[in-house]
């Protein structure tokens, strides 16, 4: 295990900038990930990392070891793909072993190093089957033990549970999320599941157009998204036209303190997330209470999402619980903000 | 879906019975004359419908041990001849031939299509090669090298045509990264992971072209000269020159060989799918 540093990375293909000067510190043992629209450039980040694109600009460093233009079978990444790109000429025993035979590990050594991995995964009684008579999840698992028997400097995971059903990736997510903590492995996770990432992660780096958006814990990035992107990628998000006087923010229907504006002044955007917004009799003894009318409502199962018009026509997005399962399109809900939940994101 | 499949079918159309007995009929049409040549290569006549005089293995001894008749030779030793020369056909194709069915079904370059094109158009009929062999190397045109050449440029199509069959049903990026990865350098990681995975493409390709250069006449017939004959002029010979029966025989020597050599590399292939460690 150990510290994998991008600094200042760029990758260009031809006129297409894909990375733009991301700097990324992964601490030893942290599970970093980096998440992002399609052709953000995160897989592009997880190549230059592997070794299989080569950084324009810019270094990556193993442990302050300068790996920028090391081939990457000379750089002890373990790797595993969306596809899990399993060896199906080769046994499951054998498809696990094939990394520290190529590492110059003892015949001895590499069963054991199998058989422990099969047992920490609980596949045991895979060890001679052919891959490609395993289901997703099991492929998942051969794949992820094929990473870790060569005993990684970093893990490197790409959209490793973007074809499994829900229910699948739940269960795995969890065993893999206390698998990595067990392990301590350091490891970058790349998805556009922002879900996963937030579960999953210790950090999260969004990225956007080939550039960082923002890295933090997944706390800071959902609570205190650096901009409007990032606000609207990472869960739902209600971004709201303010203006921000002498500490206090005005959203045109009610005003409040806003404890994170204190030196910000002008027009802004805030952002407000859905739960945060107190609905119905919860909302009387909130900072501001105004009503809204119901435009939409989206049956979600354990909660409603609703849509619905503030007094001077903006949007919002509310998350109902099912005791509000009456409330019907066109309804007045009484709905209150605090000054907690109001994060201003940008102001003039 | 499978509904509007299933209405729009031959046998929705008119009925399963009738399809089935069409195509039994067709297969039997098509399957009659192999059968009934390698039956009548046991019979001592055939001037009726149906031969008569079974059993009897003279024809195959005249075949098998050349007694005069026909080619004049023991069919063994073209058939040795020509298995060693389509053979080295094939072991071009694959030296050159999956490489380029990899190049073609992996990367993106300039000049991709015309490879592929190139790869994949059988060039020219094997007459034309043969007199082309013949102007252009007159030398080398009576030598085995010129039929082993011919074979495999005439026969690469087919080699690799099925060769990136197998490749493009794989996820070649991924698998060759992971291999990478994992440590294997890339002459390595062509070797032990990629070729093994496109195992089936790769005897399926020999299969074809093996065959297909064994039996292969016309390029054959205009360089062939002298010396021991390649397998399709010692059965054109023994056709020409001996009766239909002897010519039965030497044809079922090599309809035998065919299903030697297929089942033999099925064989090779279904034991390479698991190897334990």
């Amino acid at each position: 295990m150990s510290e994998v540093v991008l600094e200042d990375v760029t990758k260009q293909f031809d006129s297409t900038l894909a990375v733009d000067g991301v700097s990324i510190n992964i601490d030893d043992g942290e599970v970093m990930g980096i998440v992002g629209p399609s052709g953000c450039g995160k897989t592009t980040a997880l190549r230059l990392v592997a070794g299989f694109e080569t950084a324009t600009e810019g270094t990556i460093r193993y442990d302050g070891e300068d790996v920028t233009h090391v081939p990457p079978e000379n750089r002890n990444v373990g790797l595993v793909f969306q596809s899990y790109a399993l060896f199906n000429n080769m046994s499951v025993l054998k498809n696990i072993t094939f990394g520290p035979k190529m590492h110059g590990v003892g015949k001895a050594e590499r069963r054991d190093r199998a058989h422990d991995l099969l047992e920490l995964l609980d596949i045991e009684e895979l060890a001679d089957r052919n891959p490609k008579t395993l289901s997703g999840g099991q492929q998942q698992r051969v794949g992820l033990a094929r990473a870790l028997a060569i005993e990684p400097h970093i893990l490197l995971l790409d959209e490793p549970m973007t074809g499994l059903d829900a229910k699948l990736k739940q269960t795995l997510r969890q065993e893999l999320g206390q698998l990595l903590e067990e392990l301590g492995v350091t490891t970058l996770y790349v998805t556009h599941d922002q879900e996963q990432a937030m579960s999953m992660c210790d950090r999260i780096a969004v990225m956007n157009d080939g550039h960082l958006e923002q890295i933090g814990t997944p706390a800071e990035i959902y609570e205190q998204p650096a901009n409007e992107f990032v606000a609207g990628f990472i869960g739902t998000a209600n971004l709201l036209d303010a203006t921000i006087r002498d500490g206090r923010v005005s959203l045109g229907f009610a005003e409040m303190d806003a404890p994170g504006a204190a030196n910000a002044a002008g027009s802004a955007t805030v952002m407000v997330r859905p739960d945060d917004i107190r609905i119905g009799d919860s909302s009387g003894d909130a900072a501001a209470v105004v009503d809204v009318e119901v435009t939409n409502l989206f049956y979600q199962g354990d909660t409603i999402q609703a849509t619905g018009r503030l007094p001077d026509g903006q949007t919002v997005t509310l998350s109902l619980d099912r005791s509000l399962t009456g409330v019907t399109t066109g309804d007045s809900l009484s709905v209150g903000f605090d000054p907690a939940a109001v994060h201003v994101i940008n102001s003039a | 879906m499978a509904d509007r499949f299933e209405s729009g079918s031959l046998s929705a159309r008119f009925g399963r019975s009738f399809v089935t007995l069409v195509l039994a009929l067709t297969l039997l049409f098509l399957a009659f004359p192999v059968v009934m040549t390698f039956v009548s290569s046991f019979a001592s006549d055939w001037f009726g419908v149906l031969p008569t005089g079974f059993v009897t293995v003279g024809n195959w001894q005249d075949v098998i041990f050349g007694t005069g008749v026909g080619a004049d030779v023991a069919v063994g030793s073209s058939l040795a001849y020509s298995t060693g020369l389509a053979l080295g056909g094939v072991v071009i194709n694959l030296i050159v031939g999956v490489p380029i069915a990899y190049a073609v079904a992996r990367y993106d370059f300039w000049g991709q299509d015309w490879v592929n094109v190139f790869a994949i158009l059988p060039l020219a009929p094997g007459i034309i090669l043969g007199i082309a062999f013949l102007r252009t190397y007159p030398d080398l045109s009576t030598s085995g090298i010129a039929l082993v050449i011919g074979y495999s440029l005439l026969k690469a199509p087919y080699m690799v045509m099925a060769v990136q069959s197998s490749f493009q049903s794989m996820d070649l990026q991924q698998i060759e990264e992971s291999a990478r990865s994992l440590g294997a350098s890339w002459p390595r990681t062509f070797l032990t992971v990629i070729v093994p995975n496109a195992r089936t493409g790769i005897i399926a390709g020999s299969i074809i072209s093996w065959t297909l250069a064994a039996a292969e006449f016309n390029f054959s017939y205009i360089v062939y000269s002298r010396g021991t004959p390649p397998l399709a002029i010692f059965l054109f010979n023994n056709i020409t020159n001996a009766s239909f029966l002897n010519a039965a025989a030497a044809v079922s020597v090599f309809f035998l060989l065919i299903a030697l050599v297929t089942i033999t590399l099925q064989i090779i292939g279904n034991r390479g799918s698991v190897r334990r460690v």
